[in-house]
């Protein structure tokens, strides 16, 4: 049967999917600091997709965002786009996170009230509990 | 700078309509339970029948590489806050193409993430 609000299942899904995309995204982010160019622009874009195509980061990290995206189908087969879509920016929250903890970066008030925005928008939307869509308008997708 | 601003909403926007593909794509196909792994093969295999997907993907892919050529030449800081926006466009478009609801609490909590994102992304 089809969810008509967010489930704690697949809440995780959600979560699950952002950890993923910031795994990705520092998989990548390795992989592009890695090609010794400082800035690219027009003469030098070919040779910096070059020296990126033989980067084993970026290819993971290519591969993790693609395998991610299994995760997040199966998010949109069961909850509306528009509360998927605002839970998922749990990877704001993230990033700052894993950069306190393993950059020892310094995050400032203004951003944690920014973290604290987020946190609260994340379960407001969480409470939506309306239908997917209206029962007609889904037997009208039913093949 | 306004050139950069309008490649961001244009990256968002093709991003956003990749998303509401994938979401039609994905609303098509039966009420599977997933809980099977039989069930599971037929609904992947479905879905990746579908066209919309396939349209999905491609306009993510073009809306990533408008929103690459946006990062290289703004600002993360003006960049960023603006791409948030996208959050409020698909509260928006959602609502038009598929159909979904807008109630109190989405509305508000979308609101509450973008400003926190902006928050987060306009200060060093």
């Amino acid at each position: 049967m089809k969810q008509n609000h967010l489930t704690f299942k697949i809440f995780s899904l959600i979560v699950l999917n952002d950890l993923v995309d910031t795994a990705a995204q520092l998989f990548m982010k390795k992989g592009l600091l890695h090609t010794g160019i400082d800035s690219v622009n027009l003469s030098n874009i070919a040779e910096f997709a070059a020296r990126n195509a033989s980067s084993a980061f970026l290819w993971l990290g290519i591969l993790v965002y693609a395998l991610n995206f299994f995760i997040w189908i199966v998010v949109l087969y069961k909850v509306d786009l528009s509360i998927a879509m605002p839970v998922g920016s749990f990877s704001y929250i993230f990033i700052p996170i894993f950069a306190i903890l393993f950059l020892h970066e310094h995050v400032n008030m203004v951003r944690w009230i920014g973290i604290i925005c987020i946190i609260l928008g994340i379960h407001f939307v969480s409470q939506s509990k309306k239908p997917i869509m209206k029962e007609e308008k889904a037997n009208q997708w039913l093949r | 700078m306004v050139k950069i601003v309008l490649f961001v909403l244009l990256a968002e926007a093709v991003t956003v309509i990749g998303q509401i593909l994938f979401k039609k794509s994905a609303n098509s196909l039966e009420r599977y339970s997933l809980r099977s792994n039989g069930a599971r093969i037929r609904f992947l295999s479905e879905i990746f029948a579908r066209p919309s997907l396939w349209l999905g993907f491609l306009a993510i892919v073009i809306g990533l590489v408008i929103w690459l050529i946006a990062l290289a030449q703004g600002d993360l800081s003006l960049v960023f806050p603006i791409g948030s926006l996208q959050y409020i466009m698909i509260l928006f478009l959602a609502h038009i193409f598929l159909g979904e609801k807008i109630d109190k609490m989405k509305f508000i909590g979308t609101f509450l993430v973008v400003f926190g994102i902006v928050l987060i992304t306009t200060t060093h």
